[in-house]
């Protein structure tokens, strides 16, 4: 008898958790529809012509680059910020946390004004770089100003994160076996936070090779893919700036592919 | 020989030290309850923390002020610290000088066979036999102990505790062994020290902080449960104190003058219980009370007893052998005996 009743019951009860998971599901099909959507209403003649075209392969390519070296450097001055982030307590460490977000809360647009306001011609760093022969704006030198600052929080953020969750007293215990910081960081911290630090940088890559606002401040030219697309749709219309697009959606799958590769541990 | 001079450390709401303490080739157990600054001694003699004040030296070489790696103090925390992405022979070699101590170690810790395992399919006797291992793998000059049997099973805790004591009987090194379970305080230190607020209260052999416990905090945290107000009466050969409406006899001279107030101390396990026509009520301190709690506590049963005109309740231990005859129904009566050896008493 109770059994029986047991199970009527559960029968007519909600399954919340299929509920919740089918909510879920609805989340993941908005992300995965407009891609399906474009790669499947692009005829694959017009996206392999625009794949040969030497505007798309140029810009495909310094966006590549710059992504790598923005990438390259968000992680070679994050991951220590983002150590002393974790390992910090105190009003300092909370205002530095601040300033690290700032850049992810502007307009990409505004970060780009800003970023003007310090890197442009007319500013002190902008004509002392250009003695030296360096454009820093309306270069590759300028995408890569642009994409750092927008897309460096993402490493510091996500790396502060994997840090924290590494014990202290695993820091603590190796370096009473006589190991160096260094050398307790580089063995122990890093390959434990590995998988957090490579998750923030592969948000930080695909934020670089997506960024648009702050890009086409400092450095409309040389074009990169976002630039292109925009340019694209500027002056032939929607029609020509798709098939960029889908070049652009298989740059960024191959990529994201690749880093998640390297999610074995290099460190080891 | 480790030496702590005026040792010193304050945080926002607790302050450590100033401390002298001095560690021979001994284990020291250093016993208190949380929060006593058990864990803030460790840290600063391996170095985690930095002292306000004092200084801390290891066989003359001063340490304060040396990074932690330059201390050659070994480290094992209380729930091992293994790294989680090595082995357990990882573990071990990333301490150790080469791949035969590493084989060495695991044979003396019978941690042979789980030499490839990952140390989260470990249990944690296991995990504590690798932490040790690795900790000894570095070949340190002081051994720092914080709580390693904590969190382990009670079997597994005895099994580990006896391994430990004969692995300290081997180091001829300072071993700070720092736990808030008197058992395993007293059965692995040859000195202990029971530490409150920061301050060392009493150090002595075990045996002689338990019998002779100097202050009334001391004697509770290490099982005194009989801690009471008494007058002294007497102070020829011995001292006889009134607690409540009774006289009792301590072998102890406590040099305070007669109708001066002391507190008797008296361990549970030197009352002894017996049948209520088993003794001799004329006896010196010898008592009858009623029963109002037996609980059995496996090793051993609590009997709490109520005397009348003494004032509180009477805690005695008894063995199970002892029961025997005995009536453990709640209301009965029972007679109880205390040595005047087991009568120590406190200046108030």
């Amino acid at each position: 008898m109770f059994p029986r009743q047991s199970q009527t019951e559960s029968a007519r009860r909600v399954d919340w958790l299929s509920v919740s998971y089918l909510l879920g599901a609805l989340l993941l099909c908005y992300y995965l529809l407009p891609f399906v959507s474009l790669v499947t209403s692009q005829p694959l003649g017009v996206v392999a012509q625009r794949l040969t075209s030497p505007t798309v392969l140029s810009a495909a390519s310094t966006s590549l680059t710059s992504s790598a070296a923005s990438t390259a450097i968000a992680a070679g001055l994050g991951l220590p910020l983002a150590y002393w982030l974790a390992r910090t307590e105190g009003p300092k460490q909370t205002l530095a946390t601040a300033v690290v977000v700032l850049p992810l809360v502007l307009p990409p647009i505004v970060s780009g004004m800003l970023l003007l306001t310090i890197v442009g011609p007319e500013t002190l760093l902008g004509r002392l770089a250009a003695e030296n022969g360096i454009a820093l704006t309306r270069s590759t030198a300028g995408i890569v100003l642009a994409q750092t600052f927008v897309a460096s929080p993402f490493v510091v953020i996500t790396a502060k994160a994997a840090f924290e969750a590494v014990d202290p007293a695993l820091e603590s215990a190796s370096q009473s076996l006589g190991k160096s910081r260094l050398t307790t960081v580089r063995r122990i911290t890093l390959p434990i936070a590995w998988p957090g630090i490579l998750a923030g940088i592969t948000l930080a890559f695909a934020r670089a090779i997506g960024e648009f606002g702050a890009t086409i401040m400092l450095a409309y030219y040389p074009r990169t893919m976002p630039v292109q697309i925009w340019v694209s749709f500027t002056t032939l219309g929607l029609d020509n700036a798709f098939p960029v697009a889908v070049v652009l959606v298989g740059i960024a799958v191959v990529t994201l592919v690749v880093l998640n590769t390297l999610g074995s541990n290099p460190f080891e | 020989m480790l030496e702590l001079t005026n040792l010193s450390k304050t945080y926002t709401a607790f302050e450590f030290g100033p401390l002298d303490l001095t560690v021979g080739d001994e284990v020291l157990s250093v016993l208190g309850p949380s929060g006593s600054g058990k864990s803030t001694l460790l840290s600063l003699i391996a170095g985690i923390v930095d002292p306000d004040g004092g200084s801390i030296s290891l066989h003359g070489r001063r340490l304060d002020g040396r990074p932690i790696a330059d201390r050659e103090t070994g480290l094992v925390f209380q729930d091992g610290a293994l790294f989680p992405h090595l082995t357990a022979r990882e573990n071990i070699a990333y301490a150790a000088t080469d791949a035969a101590r590493v084989d060495e170690l695991a044979a003396t810790f019978e941690i042979a066979d789980l030499l490839d395992r990952q140390p989260s399919t470990l249990s944690g006797g296991e995990r504590q036999r690798v932490a040790l291992a690795r900790t000894l793998a570095a070949e340190p000059r002081a051994l720092l102990l914080d709580e390693p049997l904590s969190s382990l099973d009670t079997s597994i805790r005895r099994r580990l505790r006896s391994e430990l004591h004969a692995l300290f009987v081997d180091l001829d090194i300072p071993v700070i062994y720092v736990t808030h379970d008197q058992r395993t305080a007293t059965a692995l230190g040859d000195r202990l020290a029971v530490i409150r607020d920061g301050a060392v209260e009493q150090i002595d052999v075990p045996s002689r902080v338990l019998s002779r416990p100097e202050t009334r905090f001391v004697a509770s945290f290490t099982g005194t449960e009989n801690v009471l107000p008494a007058t002294v009466t007497d102070s020829v050969d011995g001292t006889t104190v009134r607690i409540g409406e009774f006289a009792l006899r301590s072998t102890e001279t406590v040099g305070t003058p007669t109708g001066s107030t002391v507190t008797a101390c008296i361990h549970p396990t030197r009352v002894g219980v017996h049948a209520a026509g088993g003794v001799d009520t004329e006896a010196t301190n010898t008592l009858t009370g009623t029963v109002d709690q037996w609980l059995n506590e496996g090793t051993e049963y609590r009997v709490l007893v109520s005397v009348a005109g003494l004032g509180k309740p009477l805690v005695a231990t008894v063995r199970p052998a002892a029961v025997e005859g005995l009536s453990t129904e709640p209301g009965s009566t029972v007679g109880l005996t205390i040595p005047p050896e087991a009568i120590h008493l406190l200046p108030r």
